[in-house]
């Protein structure tokens, strides 16, 4: 191990720190976003449910790679504006991890009996009121665990925001690699660092679902990126 | 917004999309096959009686499941090299695929093998099979009926995945995009032009899935 490499660690952590905020403003915008687009995938009108299965395909279907480019490269030249490439990690970031989240809260919705709603609706509740105090906490249990999967493939993900140059946990792992004249102990340092966060992630999201009680299986193989 | 499309100027780089569309499919195959064999053996070593082999197994799939496919391309493409391992571009980033693919497909056929009863196997100890028939004439097919609906996903998430060959110099049809976009200026039009071809990728593999699907499991009721 290079002696030098222990006084980059504070760099380390303060990207590592930059990591997290940026995959959890993603998927903060991700979980809201993600809702409408699960109640507009299980509303009665059929065209608004062909419009969010078509969004829900289409970033299914699409590397992140390519929506990163897209809010980078494509967006300034569209409408003439410049975008940061944290603003830029960070929307493409959440639009991955809408469709994403869509997918999980539709599971949390449609596991909340039809009785329930029915019974709701029949004691005089509106629609926002069903929501908030008999569909949503149900649907809450359902839901969290799968999130916290999500959580972990966005935290993946958001090491591409290095591509486009924005200095994260990947980028300063490169940087500190080049100015230590290459090697091997830099990039392990990165993928050790990572491992310890999303395990650490994963293990939170253990503790969750024994306390909610709720077995789920990791609900989309979101196997790779 | 004033922007008008003009494909024009980048139809002469179209006959390069080809091979790179070509590179895509080839590398994410390989990868597909390769991780689905290691994937197996993973499976299989997660439910050894050694305490070892298990703790190997759950420690290859927990590293390659927690940590990102690009800083694994990274570790295997610029890493290794430094240790004296030198790779070209395509065979790290199908060493890095194929590495990080294999601990989900390890989990998927995993889930398989938990859905078999305990009662097969032993029906099958007690027939006289050996471990190898018993998985290959008894446990496997049965596995394969419940794996084929997220081995589809897994699929289509290696050839999404594939994209980030393009990071260490992997001609595909994300590279494709990056070196034509810069080369003609035209990002937006071959943005397009490479979302295209990933939509008509996984789509293509999803229709292909759902038809085998409703051929093989068509009379049992199976979720495809």
């Amino acid at each position: 191990m290079n002696h030098d490499l222990f006084s980059y660690l504070p760099l380390f952590l303060k990207a590592a720190a930059l990591t997290i905020w940026l995959s959890w403003l993603a998927l903060m915008i991700g979980a809201v976003a993600g809702g409408l687009v699960a109640l507009a995938r299980t509303s009665r009108w059929l065209p608004l449910r062909i419009l969010a299965l078509i969004f829900v395909e289409f970033f299914r279907s699409i590397p992140i790679l390519i929506v990163l480019f897209f809010a980078y490269f494509g967006l300034p030249v569209m409408f003439g504006i410049d975008i940061s490439t944290f603003t830029a990690a960070t929307l493409a970031l959440a639009l991955h991890a809408t469709a994403t989240m869509s997918e999980v809260m539709r599971a949390g919705i449609e596991s909340v009996g039809r009785g329930q709603w029915e019974a709701a609706q029949s004691s005089g509740m509106t629609f926002g009121q069903t929501m908030r105090h008999v569909v949503g906490p149900q649907a809450l249990r359902v839901v969290l665990p799968p999130s916290v999967g999500v959580y972990v493939t966005t935290l993946k993900e958001s090491s591409l925001a290095s591509i486009i140059g924005y200095v994260e946990l990947t980028k300063t792992g490169l940087l500190v690699r080049e100015s230590t004249g290459g090697g091997f102990a830099p990039l392990l340092m990165l993928g050790v660092l990572y491992f310890l966060i999303n395990y650490g992630i994963s293990l939170a999201g253990g503790v969750l679902e024994r306390r909610y009680n709720v077995g789920t299986k990791p609900l989309l193989a979101g196997g790779g990126q | 917004m004033h922007y008008t499309l003009q494909f024009r100027s980048i139809r002469e780089y179209l006959p390069l999309l080809w091979d790179a569309a070509y590179t895509t499919l080839y590398l994410s195959i390989l990868a597909i096959i390769l991780s689905v064999i290691i994937g197996c053996g993973l499976a299989i070593m997660r439910r050894s009686q050694s305490r070892l082999t298990r703790f190997v197994a759950v420690a290859y799939i927990e590293v390659m499941r927690n940590t990102p496919l690009l800083v694994i391309l990274y570790i295997v493409y610029f890493a290794l090299p430094a240790m004296g391992l030198r790779f070209s571009s395509f065979a790290a980033a199908l060493i890095g695929l194929t590495l990080n693919s294999a601990g989900y497909m390890a989990e998927i056929i995993r889930a398989g093998l938990v859905a078999i009863a305990h009662g097969q196997f032993e029906a099958a100890r007690a027939q006289g099979f050996n471990p190898v028939q018993t998985y290959r004439h008894i446990i496997l097919p049965q596995v394969f009926r419940v794996i084929y609906a997220p081995l589809g996903n897994q699929v289509i998430a290696v050839i999404l995945a594939s994209s980030l060959a393009s990071a260490v110099a992997v001609e595909d049809v994300a590279s494709w995009m990056q070196t034509v976009g810069s080369t003609s200026f035209r990002f937006f039009e071959t943005l397009l032009v490479a979302a295209a071809v990933y939509l008509v990728l996984c789509q293509t593999v999803n229709l292909i899935r759902l038809a085998i699907g409703w051929m093989l499991f068509r009379d049992n009721g199976v979720r495809r």
